[in-house]
């Protein structure tokens, strides 16, 4: 069993407690207009090209001579390009691939508390992976979040719950319609499932990004704590100001990308005053 | 910090503190006595000729500085005449691209005269005479014994002087405190100090005679501290302020005109570590010195936390917040697991006298009464750059890795052998030389009438360097994945691409770049290399001793800026990807952004490298960190328990700088607006803007974690 992964970062301090190795699996069911991993989101291994880094010396074509127009993937055009214009993004991983990186920082997880979070993309599309890998770790005895949008049939968290030990849940916008606008889906099922899995016993940090114009008021943030209250208590809310690292990201892709601006520190420490 | 502090600390940063040494007329008859007599009689008229330093300010005095007219300090050494001669010809002057000589340190033990005072060494010195009969060695018994007695007049005129000065002083706190300095002068360090201040002032008083690191400073401190403040007899803050003005006074004995004075590697000491019972040193007189010193706006002493398996989990945390906010950077961080293990085990030292050890400079172990035995520092990329360009037939038709391997360490372990003949020629100079005013506090010089410089001291680490560690292990891991284990190139294009300092061969040197297993990845094979590298050393070093029968403890420390950059120059291409000329890296860490996998995995590489502890000689690891990530305070918790882990992991040290790399490359470019930014360096550190471009630019390349 392979699964389509595009990063494993380890030393991980921004997605779960402790000192975490986060896995991105590729592939996502949302097109969030504010999405920084937009390389994220097709569910194949891809090629990124960085136009800015490029100096046109023609050394990617030398080396490989489908480099530009019949790509098969194959890399060599990275490997010998001098500025890193060119990079694959996306590649198989077994259970075993990932284990082996996973185990590598076990010690540092025991000590700070701290574990592995299966990320994205959107991890649960490739749930029978995720389902094996949180098993194998809970074998190691190693803490596990699952990070996730949460836009799945609630089987698939009925699957994993038994073996995470957190998850991690983006609430994005309150209102459907607005929620649609900028992400591509309606939330009806996200807040759905995130009302039957608050009912559960594991815990939940709900992640809402704070995107200027979009998300960014007090209004909408009461609504969403109402709601958390009607489903049942997260264990944390974390407010997560939006950035503009991904721009150059969607230029790789070849695609086009929506700014934003950047919510001051006094906004951000008003809103989350809301949750406090 | 009072104002008294805050008025010392100004005095002290104008440079206003210095004492300058006061020349001395010696009589020309003087040239008629044997040269023990001589040098005895000169180093006495010139102590008891020196003037003390003397504000309104200050509760301690009595520190003199040499003018190099009189055989000194072992550390400053200037006055021994072979010595010198040796420096002169040698000192930061490579031999062969291979070697260079380079300074050392000492640090005395305060123990003795803390317990019995001066008058104490003189009845050991008495004890001594009656078993030595061989005239030389009297000779010398009875030198050290004028000059201990020069050193008690020394402090009576001490204490003269600040009477007369105390009576011009209208401050009435202040005039009393220098009364009492005044007394306190008449009693010690000639007697055995009784209390937390004339302890303070006896250490101060001593370390004219061994200028260099004041060692374990709370183990000294400690008994005196505790019995003052149980007996009301002092405060926690009247013992700070006593604490930071001997910090100001150590730092005020290097002048301002001193490229030193802002070198944080001068006066290096250590608090907690191991006990002989077992337990941690550390304690709360250890947290009020790190206190004290981060308090201080200054660069002199710097500090290393020994961190043990015992210690409360807190302390590690608590100075690691006192050096984030430390604009200074004057903590570092050690494993006493790793170091004890090494000098009990390769040293074959007593536990009691490994745990003794105190951190000098740049990391380098030394124990108290001894100087340390190393000379030299070896460029380790030579024997790499041997087998590739001169002795190529030799590894042209190499069928596997272990057969290069075998002829590549029979070129390092050559090397090996040079660098301790080299050192053993070094000593063997040294010690024509004889030294009077250390070894009064110096282990073995009094029951053996024998100079420091002569090997008087059973418990010496001999610490050569061996340089260019990671340049080393990244060639090895080339020619293995890319030759054997890969088979992307043959070793006769790889010998070709070097010996064309990869002319012609680009592509090759941007593939070994990009795709290269490097040392500091955490990958089976990065690893196995790295380990099997250090075996090899360690295999070869083992039961080897120097010229004083020293056991021989490799570091890999790295010394200080121009060593990379010259051992770069004469070192031609190798398979790590470098040109000929090209700077070769610092330390053992961050290897110039070649280590991609993140902080966890680095420090994996380090830790589990050295099984053996060779790099328990002096090693320095700098890692830089992102300052926005360590402002955050649930991230630095986390980086609290990295390092934990880390040292738990069996890493051996490390110092963190934090800055970001946009930071370092807009202060290259526009020094003026960031002549305030200071970073580690090697085992110091120092201010950006005032390093060469090298050294500048490979702060820049080491990476960056996040």
């Amino acid at each position: 069993m392979k699964a389509t992964i595009f990063d494993i970062e380890r030393n991980s301090y921004v997605d779960g407690p402790g000192i975490r190795t986060t896995v991105f699996f590729k592939g996502c069911n949302l097109r969030c207009a504010w999405c920084h991993n937009p390389e994220s989101q097709s569910p194949k291994p891809e090629m990124l090209f960085y136009k800015n880094k490029c100096t046109g010396c023609g050394k990617c074509k030398e080396k490989c001579p489908n480099a530009l127009e019949t790509c098969s993937l194959c890399g060599r055009c990275t490997l010998y390009c001098p500025h890193d214009a060119r990079e694959i993004c996306g590649k198989e991983y077994t259970v075993d691939d990932v284990m082996r990186v996973i185990l590598k920082d076990k010690v540092f997880y025991e000590n700070s508390g701290g574990g592995v979070t299966f990320s994205g993309g959107e991890c649960m599309l490739q749930i029978d992976f995720l389902k094996e890998i949180l098993k194998e770790c809970q074998r190691y005895g190693i803490h596990t979040a699952v990070d996730t949008a949460g836009h799945v049939p609630f089987e698939f968290f009925e699957r994993i719950i038994p073996y995470t030990d957190l998850f991690l849940y983006d609430v994005k916008c309150f209102d459907s319609d607005k929620h649609r606008q900028y992400t591509g889906v309606e939330n009806q099922l996200i807040l759905k499932n995130l009302k039957s899995l608050l009912a559960k016993s594991t815990p939940v940090w709900i992640r809402i990004p704070i995107i200027p114009t979009v998300n960014d008021t007090e209004e909408e943030l009461q609504r969403i704590k109402e709601y958390l209250s009607s489903c049942g208590i997260p264990e944390k809310v974390e407010l997560l100001p939006y950035h503009a690292m991904g721009e150059h990201k969607y230029a790789a892709i070849g695609k086009e990308t929506q700014i934003f601006s950047v919510p001051s520190e006094e906004k951000m420490k008003h809103l989350k005053n809301i949750f406090s | 910090m009072t104002d008294r502090i805050q008025k010392l600390t100004e005095l002290t940063l104008a440079g206003k503190m210095y004492g300058e040494a006061k020349s001395t007329e010696f009589e020309r008859n003087d040239i008629f006595l044997s040269e023990c007599e001589r040098d005895v009689k000169h180093i006495c008229e010139y102590i008891l000729n020196q003037e003390p330093i003397i504000t309104e300010y200050q509760t301690m005095t009595g520190f003199f500085n040499f003018d190099s007219s009189v055989v000194d300090t072992a550390f400053i050494r200037s006055g021994h005449k072979n010595t010198e001669e040796l420096m002169k010809n040698f000192y930061l002057k490579q031999v062969d691209g291979l070697h260079v000589l380079d300074w050392q340190h000492a640090t005395a033990d305060y123990k003795k005269v803390l317990e019995s005072g001066i008058v104490g060494i003189i009845d050991d010195i008495d004890r001594s005479l009656e078993h030595h009969t061989i005239p030389e060695k009297r000779e010398y018994l009875l030198g050290l014994r004028k000059i201990a007695e020069a050193l008690i007049a020394w402090c009576e005129k001490c204490s003269d002087r600040v009477l007369e000065y105390s009576r011009t002083v209208e401050n009435e706190e202040y005039r009393k405190n220098l009364e009492k300095l005044s007394r306190t002068l008449s009693n010690v360090p000639k007697n055995a100090p009784t209390s937390f201040y004339e302890a303070c002032l006896t250490i101060y008083v001593c370390f004219s005679c061994s200028l260099d690191s004041v060692g374990t400073l709370d183990r000294y401190l400690s008994r005196f501290y505790f019995d003052d403040l149980s007996a009301g007899r002092i405060t926690r803050e009247e013992a700070k302020e006593y604490l930071q003005e001997l910090f100001l006074l150590l730092q005020a004995a290097t002048p301002i005109t001193s490229p030193n004075f802002t070198k944080g590697g001068q006066s290096h000491f250590c608090v907690g570590g191991y006990l002989p019972d077992g337990s941690d040193a550390y304690n709360d007189l250890s947290a009020l010195i790190l206190e004290s010193l981060t308090d201080l706006p200054t660069y002199i002493p710097q500090v290393t936390l020994r961190w043990t398996k015992t210690q409360p989990k807190d302390v590690l945390r608590f100075a690691m917040d006192l050096e984030r906010k430390d604009k200074n950077k004057r903590i570092a961080f050690q494993n006493d697991e790793k170091r004890i293990q090494a000098y009990t085990e390769i040293c074959g030292f007593t536990y009691e006298d490994a745990v003794s050890y105190t951190t000098v400079g740049c990391n380098e172990p030394a124990f108290p009464g001894g100087i340390v035995g190393a000379t030299s520092k070896l460029n380790l990329h030579k024997s790499m750059e041997r087998v590739f360009h001169n002795d190529y037939e030799k590894i042209a038709d190499c069928k596997s890795f272990d057969e290069f391997y075998g002829i590549y360490t029979r070129e390092l372990f050559a090397d090996l052998d040079k660098q301790i003949e080299f050192d053993n020629k070094c000593n063997a100079v040294r010690a024509r030389d004889v030294n009077y005013v250390s070894a009064l506090f110096f282990n073995g010089c009094i029951e053996k009438a024998k100079s420091p410089t002569r090997g008087a001291s059973d418990i010496v680490v001999c610490s050569p360097e061996v340089l260019e560690i990671t340049n080393a292990i990244d060639s090895l891991i080339v020619v293995k994945q890319f030759v054997y284990d890969e088979k992307i190139i043959t070793m006769k294009e790889l010998i070709s691409a070097l010996q064309n300092n990869w002319a012609g061969y680009e592509d090759l040197q941007m593939l070994i770049k990009k795709k290269g297993d490097f040392f500091g990845n955490d990958t089976e094979r990065s690893n196995a290399v790295a380990r099997r590298f250090f075996d090899s050393i360690s295999g070869f070093l083992k039961g080897k001793r120097n010229l004083f029968g020293y056991p021989i403890l490799i570091g890999d420390l790295i010394g200080y800026n121009p060593h990379h950059k010259w051992f770069g120059e004469c070192t031609k291409a190798t398979p790590d990807g470098r040109y000929a000329g090209e700077m070769l890296k610092f330390g053992f860490g961050q290897s110039g952004g070649y280590d991609r996998e993140g902080l966890t995995a680095l420090l994996n590489s380090i830790a589990r490298a050295d099984e053996q502890g060779i790099r328990c000689g002096s090693t320095v690891t700098n890692i830089t960190l992102d300052e926005a990530l360590i402002k955050n305070d649930d991230n630095f918790e986390k980086t609290v328990e990295l390092f934990r882990t880390y040292f738990e992991n069996g890493g051996v040290h490390f110092q963190l700088t934090y800055v970001s790399k946009e930071d370092l490359i807009c202060a290259k470019e526009a020094p003026d607006d960031y002549k305030h930014l200071r970073v580690r360096v090697s085992g110091f550190s120092d201010y950006f803007v005032k390093l060469n471009e090298a050294i500048q630019d490979d702060i820049i390349a080491r990476t960056e974690q996040k």
